[in-house]
């Protein structure tokens, strides 16, 4: 009887167990990374720059072999295209890469890819190999291209508007060694009001002949010195190119004066290249401040106005106060302490409160009185 | 009595070792874990994150004019966000930027066609470039929305929109949307909504609601 009773207790808490656990499993959860797109094959240890794009200083003839590390972590096998292309200044000086359609001259028409597409199954990758070979006639300075990586799409029929296609590029930088100039210029700074904000819009041009790593730095003060906010960081201004940068900055709460400085510091020794610092020749420029008014917000008002008022009537309350007491000081007369007085007597005999005595006279606590001693006291009717 | 006190065995049992993962131990026994690197990567997605198969950016319909008109749109929607992904791909800086798939591109229809980079009079006439048509498409990406995307760290410093620009066929061919600084977060996501876009549409050009234009949207890592 009681064996049979053990083995139906296992046999519900067995059955038990099962239930729970079914209900309390924990999940699995993957870790989703996105996209298509590329790494270099080869990052060299020399320059960290490598692990992101292709830096390479070649001569004029030379060749050099490299490779693209082709990755799909969407979660769908994709046919790729891969292609080079030469670069092109977007707006803002900024750096973007010429279409597949655009005909090749400079750093796009060096490379040459294995392959032009490829299949990649979800969460694999393939490295593609490439040669850069610069021709001979290629000039001195800082060549720029791209390798590119897309996915390859048949139009959806009956699509309108403005149909997007999506690619991930790879700068290449090519450098040809000679006569190196590194050189930057501040162009101008301005300040442009919005709705809830301020564009604050440095430029910079690069008067050289390769680009420029600069830190570029936007810094908004308040009046009186304090640092509101910083704006900036490292951009590289592209070879002839001007730079320009629209940090925002949202309207200070409070309001008021403010004054916002531009600067830019970048290495100007010819040993410095993309991704690699000489530490030699760091170069300063300062651009003008531009100072500007910003009206506070609503709540920033009401309270500044409270703020205002409790002042105005405590510098009022304290302008009164002193008046009163220079009158006092002016109407009042010396009065020589007798035998028998105290500050409580000769209040009430004067008709003045006791604490108007002492606070008049400085008189400090227990407030005792010595006869021949004089005090201010109110003038006494005849 | 006896059915609660086996209901809370079981619960104790399966909170002890329900959220474990067994395995058997042996001599040979191992753990591998692999985690491919992240790549650099632009998209459109929708409000979960989910990539939009074939995005397109709609223009608000206009009617025939016998003026030069505007159309509107907005690139970068609830639906349809552009989402940037920098999975420490790109620590030195990115751009994303649009350009038209080829510069002699058009609104192209069955019927007549219109310009997207034509400058002459803000795109009402046609200009010095190889078609005879006019038209032009300008991108304000400074008044759109930047904001971090799921992921739980990351902040849109060093991310700057770009200024509001025209297409002009040899002199503007692309726009910048977004750039990130070398100060930026090296493993972060950002979406990016409300980038307004306007198109000038010729005079007296002819109605047709097939009109479609190809846009490359790219990501360069700098």
């Amino acid at each position: 009887m009681c064996k049979y009773q053990i083995s139906k207790a296992f046999q519900r808490l067995f059955v038990g167990f099962l239930f729970f656990s079914f209900i309390f499993t924990p999940s699995a959860y993957a870790i989703e990374y996105g996209g298509l797109g590329g790494r270099p094959a080869y990052p060299r240890s020399d320059n960290p720059r490598t692990e992101s794009i292709f830096v390479h200083t070649l001569e004029a003839g030379a060749v050099q072999e490299e490779g693209v590390k082709v990755v799909n972590n969407t979660a769908e096998k994709k046919t790729v295209m891969i292609y080079a292309a030469d670069s092109t200044p977007s707006t803002d000086g900024a750096f973007a890469c010429k279409q597949l359609s655009e005909t090749k001259t400079d750093v796009g028409a060096w490379i040459k890819l294995e392959k032009s597409e490829i299949v990649l199954e979800s969460g694999t990758n393939e490295t593609i190999p490439f040669t850069i070979s610069v021709p001979q006639s290629a000039s001195v300075g800082e060549h720029n291209g791209c390798i590119l990586i897309q996915e390859k799409k048949e139009k959806v029929e009956g699509q309108t508007g403005a149909i997007l296609s999506i690619r991930t590029g790879l700068r290449v930088v090519v450098t040809v060694p000679g006569e190196i100039t590194r050189k930057l210029e501040l162009v101008g700074f301005s300040l442009t009001p919005k709705q809830d904000s301020f564009l604050l819009n440095p430029l910079l041009k690069n008067t050289g002949n390769v680009s420029i790593d600069a830190d570029v730095s936007v810094i908004t003060r308040y009046f009186f010195g304090l640092v509101l906010k910083k704006h900036g960081g490292q951009y590289p201004v592209l070879r002839g190119e001007t730079s320009n940068w629209n940090f925002e900055l949202a309207r200070p709460f409070w309001g008021g004066w403010y004054r916002s400085t531009f600067a830019v510091e970048y290495d100007q020794n010819q040993e410095a290249s993309v991704g690699v610092k000489s530490g030699k020749e760091l170069t300063r420029l300062e651009g003008n401040s531009i100072w500007f008014f910003s009206a506070p917000a609503p709540l920033a008002l009401v309270i500044e106005i409270f703020v205002l008022a409790v002042l105005v009537a405590c510098c009022w309350l304290w302008m009164r106060s002193r008046k009163r007491m220079k009158q006092i000081q002016q109407q009042w007369v010396e009065y020589e302490i007798e035998q028998g007085d105290d500050i409580q007597s000769i209040a009430k005999e004067c008709g003045v409160s006791w604490k108007l005595l002492v606070k008049v006279n400085k008189l400090k606590p227990p407030y005792a009185l010595r006869a021949g001693e004089t005090i201010k006291v109110p003038p006494l009717n005849e | 009595m006896k059915l609660n006190v086996m209901a809370v065995i079981c619960l104790v049992l399966v909170g002890v070792v329900g959220t474990a993962v067994y395995v058997f131990a042996s001599a040979t026994s191992n753990f591998t874990q692999t985690i491919n690197s992240g790549t650099l990567s632009v998209d459109i997605v929708d409000g979960s994150y989910s990539p939009v198969g074939s995005p397109a950016v709609a223009m608000n319909s206009v009617g025939f004019s016998f003026s030069c008109q505007t159309a509107t749109g907005t690139f970068g929607t609830a639906s349809e966000q552009i989402y940037v992904q920098n999975p420490d791909a790109a620590d030195a800086g990115w751009t994303v930027s649009i350009a038209a798939a080829t510069t002699t591109a058009v609104w192209d229809s069955a019927g007549t066609d219109f310009d997207f980079n034509d400058p002459t009079t803000s795109g009402c006439a046609d200009g010095a470039d190889a078609d005879s048509l006019s038209g032009q498409m300008t991108i304000n990406p400074s008044g759109g929305t930047l904001a971090e995307g799921p992921c739980l760290s990351c902040s849109t410093t060093g991310v700057t929109k770009g200024s509001s620009s025209a297409f002009n066929e040899g002199t503007t061919d692309s726009i910048t949307v977004l750039s990130g600084a070398s100060g930026s977060d090296d493993i972060g996501n950002w979406k990016l909504t409300d980038v307004a876009i306007s198109q000038t549409i010729p005079a007296e050009q002819p109605a047709a609601s097939d009109y479609d234009i190809n846009l490359t949207l790219s990501i360069v890592a700098i």
